[in-house]
């Protein structure tokens, strides 16, 4: 596998834990998730396919979509954690830092270095 | 900065055409709700951008990061329609995601063909099962001329046509397309979750 579409697999599945992360201080609408996945990370390449992804998160419950027209010259759209949203996030951050662990351990062991 | 009218032509030219690329394969009201936010963050960055060095090039600038309106449509259907596809492996999610690959992409169209193909077989061979204990006379292995043509059913019999083969095809029957049917569904399920793999551009 060329290492380009492996980096991209690495990528599609941090984002998922990305945006859960994001929006777990609060509603946040899309494009202060965006901003704010761009402040911290590279993993927002194309601004406009982030929604989609929103909108799969929105499908499987882990996320609450509200419209609030109110609040600016334009709608937004608020996305926040639901309470499905909440353990998921709390089972894949234990997933992935248990998987960044493990990972480091067989590095340290390839590298020769006593962990 | 605010938009003179050019500029807002430009905006509506991109919803415009986000809008008829979801319309292929996305609900109406899905497709009515991802314009809207689209929108939204559109009016949101050009509120937020100073019009640098003219309103052109920085209009250009934010729809450059938002996304071609086509790749921004491609992701919604990488999410939607082929996740959904992968996800359950359901029949009509499956021919729905291989419509769409087969629609944009010639690879994919030619993959769509063969896809096409497996299942036209298996429903034939499970119509000839279905239609053998009915017409028992007229479905059975072709043979025209003494030469064997293939299996199935003739309406009416010709003269020239010789079926032949008892009850026995039945369960030979169902065994073919239960098999064709299945090979064809997990190679169009590999075959998306490969392509969906691929569109690399699109995330």
């Amino acid at each position: 596998m060329p290492l380009d579409i492996w980096q991209e697999q690495l990528r599609r599945g941090g984002l998922d834990l990305a945006i859960l992360l994001t929006v777990s201080a609060g509603p946040r609408y899309g494009l202060a998730i965006i901003q704010h996945l761009e402040a911290f990370t590279d993993l927002v390449v194309t601004e406009g396919t982030i929604y989609p992804i929103l909108g799969r998160l929105t499908r499987e419950g882990l996320l609450d979509a509200k419209w609030v027209d109110d609040e600016a010259p334009h709608p937004r759209k608020y996305y926040s954690l639901t309470r499905l949203g909440q353990k998921r996030l709390a089972d894949m951050k234990a997933e992935w830092r248990a998987f960044v662990e493990k990972i480091g351990r067989l590095m340290s062991a390839a590298e020769g270095v006593t962990p | 900065m605010t938009l003179t009218s050019t500029g807002e032509s430009r905006v509506h030219g991109y919803l415009f055409v986000l809008e008829r690329s979801l319309n292929t394969f996305l609900p109406r009201d899905t497709v009515h709700d991802a314009v809207r936010e689209i929108a939204s963050h559109l009016r949101e960055r050009i509120a937020a951008t100073a019009p640098a060095p003219d309103e052109r090039t920085a209009l250009e600038r934010i729809l450059n990061e938002l996304g071609p309106p086509l790749r921004v449509a491609q992701a919604y259907s990488a999410e939607r329609t082929i996740d959904e596809a992968v996800a359950t492996g359901r029949f009509v999610a499956i021919v729905r995601a291989v419509w769409h690959a087969a629609a944009t992409t010639v690879t994919g169209f030619f993959i769509g063909l063969v896809i096409f193909v497996g299942y036209v077989a298996a429903l034939g061979f499970i119509i000839v099962a279905i239609l053998k204990p009915i017409f028992p006379a007229n479905v059975g292995f072709v043979f025209v001329h003494g030469m064997p043509v293939g299996l199935g059913a003739h309406f009416p019999m010709s003269p020239d046509v010789d079926l032949r083969g008892g009850y026995w095809i039945i369960p030979v029957a169902l065994a073919f397309g239960m098999g064709i049917f299945i090979g064809t569904h997990r190679g169009a399920r590999r075959y998306l979750a490969w392509w969906r793999s691929r569109l690399k551009p699109a995330l």
